[in-house]
């Protein structure tokens, strides 16, 4: 069956939102997640709403719904148009839960997208004292991948004075955002 | 520990081939039978994988195979990478992301001296840098392909100014540098096709394009990359935001940047380039514009005639054709001729009767 690209997309959210199967749910937010890639997409997304799908997802129980909206949106949110408007729908706080999940692809797609949605307005809530103090501890996981992504946070998004104000705090409370279990 | 146990070279769950997914609704079945998975900048890497490598000392061949898609960097075999008997597992890092990604969907699933490879990437072994590059990388090629210019920190780089230089032989879409740059600013930078125009131009999948990032800019970004990075002591004094991210920065230095009047957004200077091309041509064919007076130079082009939509000349041929096929269909023929239908002048062709 051909189709042009936007009627493709629009097959996929439709058979997103139409469907029973759980199966079917994963596969085609995976597609989508995947066209995220790619920016000749993007208006497309946008008019089919895929951003908010995404967003959606977040808060899903089912964590491999939440991989792959997360990837999805690590892939889409450098484009300005796309970081704005997850800016103004809040995304941020679902994607900084997101650095609690227990599936190493959430997190390190959290922890990327954080970095790529930080702007001077946002970077209150992208560096807030809790996301630094979860970085910190990243930075030393045995996870490459993590402690990398970790590491250039904390260097090149946050301040000093932020980091060592983090590095004081995990020194005095146990409390913090668990490191995935993967 | 957390994550994936141990560092590079210790099986990570990103490693495992994935099955292929069977229940796909078929408007969405691709080519090939593929796994349900996510590909974002994390997951892909100059580094890939190799695993199922036949062990016959083949990894010369092996290399050589994979070097068709691009340069590579290193490759060595990994000794304690688990492996199913008798093969053996690689490591071939390549020197741009976009050739690992080639490679990697060439070779995967592909039969090699008999044995099937399985091909994936491997960011784990990446460094610090290397992971901070792929990024920038990714942060530009976002900002080219949607014409957005916001992407890239702007400190004043008091640095090489061999950037300068190497930037005007392409298309350099920022400012990188302070004034160094804009002082040897090269007008003919954004003519280079080897930029991207419109995002609606761009290949979907953004794979195999090799004009994404040319040598240089991985250099300069790296040099950027690694200051931005390095610098941790940044005092107020040199700038008031301290570890601003790249995004901001552009926007606030464009106003008061010195060199601004060199710089102008490629766009604009592509259709500067083609307005003052339509000009000269205009010029020097017809002579004159229409609301000046300069003198003719040269042949004129004959004037395109405006043409009256309503004027009944226009309907002449297909007057003439209507008139004719009339003719013909009320004229009693035992021999029927086509009319003459292009013709202006009503010509009555007189059949010989034999």
């Amino acid at each position: 069956m051909e189709l042009g690209r936007l009627e493709y997309l629009q097959a996929l959210v439709t058979e997103f939102q139409v469907t029973d199967s759980t199966e079917a749910k994963e596969q085609v937010l995976a597609n989508l997640a995947n066209f995220a890639y790619d920016p000749s997409n993007y208006e497309y997304l946008r008019q089919l709403q895929v951003l908010d799908l995404f967003l959606d997802m977040l808060t899903e129980d089912n964590e491999t719904l939440v991989e792959f909206a997360m990837g999805g949106l690590c892939n889409l949110c450098l484009d300005k148009t796309n970081k704005e408007y997850i800016l103004e729908a809040s995304g941020v706080e679902p994607i900084i839960n997101c650095l609690s999940s227990s599936n190493e692809e959430t997190v390190v797609s959290a922890v990327t997208t954080l970095m790529f949605l930080t702007t001077p307005r946002s970077r209150a809530q992208t560096t807030a004292l809790p996301v630094v103090e979860c970085m910190l501890r990243f930075s030393l996981s045995a996870n490459t991948r993590l402690s990398n992504l970790a590491s250039i946070f904390l260097q090149d998004y946050c301040s000093p004075p932020q980091v060592e104000e983090a590095r004081n705090l995990s020194k005095h409370t146990a409390v913090g955002i668990p490191l995935p279990k993967d | 520990a957390a994550g994936s146990s141990g560092g590079p070279g210790a099986p990570c769950r990103h490693h495992a081939q994935l099955g292929a997914c069977e229940s796909r609704a078929k408007y969405r079945e691709g080519w090939r039978p593929r796994a349900v998975k996510v590909y974002t900048i994390n997951l892909e890497s100059r580094y890939l994988l190799i695993q199922g490598v036949p062990a016959l000392g083949v990894m010369k061949e092996l290399v050589e195979q994979f070097a068709l898609y691009g340069a590579i960097e290193e490759y060595h075999a990994l000794d304690e990478y688990p492996a199913e008997q008798f093969t053996e597992v690689y490591l071939i890092k390549f020197k741009k992301l976009q050739c690992a990604r080639v490679a990697k969907k060439k070779m995967d699933e592909r039969s090699f001296f008999g044995s099937l490879l399985h091909v994936c990437y491997a960011p784990e072994f990446e460094t610090v840098q290397e992971t901070r590059e792929k990024l920038q990388d990714r942060r530009k090629y976002i900002a080219k392909a949607t014409n957005q210019r916001d992407c890239f920190v702007l400190k004043k780089v008091e640095g090489p100014k061999k950037t300068a230089s190497r930037n005007s032989e392409h298309d350099c879409p920022w400012s990188t540098s302070g004034s160094h740059v804009a002082s040897n600013w090269d007008p003919a930078c954004f003519t280079s096709s080897s930029g991207v125009s419109h995002n609606t131009a761009y290949p979907s999948g953004n794979q195999n394009q090799s004009l994404l990032t040319p040598p240089h800019y991985d250099n300069n970004c790296a040099e950027i990359a690694g200051y931005f990075g390095q610098n941790t002591s940044l005092t107020p004094s040199v700038h008031p935001e301290g570890h601003i991210p790249p995004a901001s920065l552009m926007q606030q230095r464009m106003v008061p940047y010195n060199g601004i009047d060199r710089f102008m957004p490629r766009t604009t200077h592509l259709q500067e380039r083609k307005r003052k091309r339509e000009e000269s041509n205009k010029f020097s064919l017809i002579g004159t514009s229409e609301d000046n007076t300069e003198v003719v130079i040269g042949p004129q082009l004959p004037e395109i005639p405006k043409v009256d939509m309503d004027d009944e000349s226009l309907n002449t041929s297909a007057t003439l054709i209507r008139n004719k096929l009339k003719e013909v269909a009320d004229s009693v023929s035992t021999s029927v001729e086509k009319p003459e239908s292009s013709s202006a002048k009503p010509l009555v062709k007189q059949r010989r009767r034999i």
